[in-house]
């Protein structure tokens, strides 16, 4: 496959960091090793659906761990999303209780000398409930709330994008939305649980 | 304390505010709400962001691949021409979709007119509900009343609108819909609204803003358009996602 920009590990990071050379980077990374880690995900008793969703979930977390500034650079891209993917897979693997594919991840893991990159992947099923409160919010919410927090519009910009008559209406329709999602986390009893440990503690 | 929240998130933090924040456990707790909220948003639009270009990469892989040197071999010479012809024909055919499809396209191959259903305005057949069932659509959007406007006139109208052309106008009427439900928490006309928004979006030739929409309705079982969108080829709708980012 040709490939239209090649990047360093390097110049992959400051790619992924910029708004505007982040899909380059992503369809980079894509093109560079998602095939690789497919064939480990497959070769553990993953479906193709699984290393698809795997590799997105990798590529998500990569992400989040470099825009944090936790990407240390102390083993290569590849070695880092080979190993959150492992991760990812193992957990998914513990999720669904089959034991027999465990153990060969168990052994497989044996010899492998990698840092537990768990805690920068973060809570991966939390992440997905959460997901699926943001797309309960229904269409409107979700793209009032994802315009000004993700692609980080002001008000006056947000009224080109909206159906909505000026900034004040805006404002007012956001703070709602925001209202209804925060509502849907708190009747969320194990997210809820997990805050007021936080905060008691 | 969501004003205090969004400064902060741009860099604009005020020391009060937030030590007010700080020393109070239920100020706290609400804060760590709203904060895990925006992260919500921040992780899902990252998400979505990553699987928009994983089913780009996916089309570009579909369009290189080649066929395996093995399976060539083990034919025939004359096999080997009728596959090269068949190749040369599925080529062009490809390239052919390829150079007509558009979101234009398939507004035209997918829209299909609403008939309205006169059970379900109550039996009041006003003067809207007879426009519309006349399909005079002019006279339907001249008695739109925004002061008295409901989800059922909203809708008509932004379907009069979609007949004439007039696309933006039939999206702020379907977005209207959707967002008077999403706050009163009612589902009229919803199904219907987020129909034809997406299709509205196709006839604009907004293939990003349509694919969302259809995908949701493809993985509601319940949505009054399940089957209809479900019939849809969403291979040619990445297709023109794909030409169209480029």
């Amino acid at each position: 496959m040709k490939v239209a920009v090649k990047y360093t590990d390097a110049e992959l990071i400051v790619a992924v960091r910029e708004e505007q050379s982040r899909n380059k980077a992503i369809l980079f990374i894509y093109q560079q090793y998602a095939a690789s880690t497919s064939s480990f995900i497959i070769n553990y008793g993953g479906s193709e659906q699984d290393a698809d969703d795997v590799f997105q979930e990798t590529v998500v977390s990569f992400i989040e761990v470099v825009k944090k500034g936790n990407f240390r650079m102390e083993a290569s891209i590849k070695t880092f999303l080979v190993s959150v993917a492992r991760n990812i897979w193992f957990n998914e693997l513990k999720k669904r209780e089959r034991s027999g594919h465990r153990e060969k991840i168990f052994e497989y893991g044996r010899d492998q000398k990698e840092a537990d990159i768990s805690h920068e992947i973060g809570d991966l099923e939390k992440k997905r409930q959460l997901r699926e409160l943001v797309n309960n919010l229904g269409e409107p919410c979700k793209k009032i709330l994802m315009l000004f927090y993700y692609e980080n519009l002001s008000m006056k910009e947000l009224v080109e994008h909206l159906p909505y008559e000026n900034e004040q209406v805006v404002r007012n329709k956001k703070y709602k939305c925001l209202q209804t999602l925060t509502g849907f986390i708190k009747s969320n009893p194990a997210i809820a649980q997990q805050i007021s440990e936080i905060v008691k503690s | 304390m969501i004003d205090h929240l969004d400064r902060s998130l741009r860099g604009e933090t005020s020391t009060e505010t937030q030590e007010r924040i700080d020393n109070d456990p239920e100020l706290t707790r609400e804060y760590r709400f709203l904060r895990l909220a925006v992260d919500a948003i921040q992780d899902t639009g990252l998400y979505e962001e990553v699987g928009t270009v994983k089913e780009q990469w996916k089309i570009q892989q579909t369009a290189v691949a080649k066929p395996t040197g093995g399976i060539v071999r083990s034919i025939t010479r004359n096999a080997a021409k009728i596959a090269a012809i068949l190749i040369l024909m599925a080529g062009g055919a490809a390239f052919w979709k390829y150079a007509t499809i558009s979101s234009g396209s398939l507004y035209n191959k997918y829209y299909t007119s609403y008939s309205l259903n006169t059970s379900r305005g109550a039996g009041d057949e006003d003067a809207m509900d007879k426009a519309y069932q006349a399909k005079d659509w002019q006279t339907v959007i001249a008695s739109f009343n925004p002061a008295k406007r409901t989800n059922k006139t909203d809708f008509l109208t932004g379907m009069a609108d979609l007949e004439l052309k007039k696309y933006t106008e039939a999206i702020e009427h379907f977005e209207q819909i959707m967002a008077a439900n999403a706050q009163a928490g009612t589902d009229y006309f919803q199904d219907e609204a987020q129909y034809y928004l997406a299709i509205s979006w196709l006839a604009k030739d907004k293939v990003n803003e349509a694919l969302p929409i259809l995908e949701k309705i493809r993985a509601d079982k319940n949505h009054l358009y399940h089957d209809k969108v479900e019939q849809m080829s969403f291979w040619d709708l990445r297709l023109v996602q794909y030409k169209e980012s480029k």
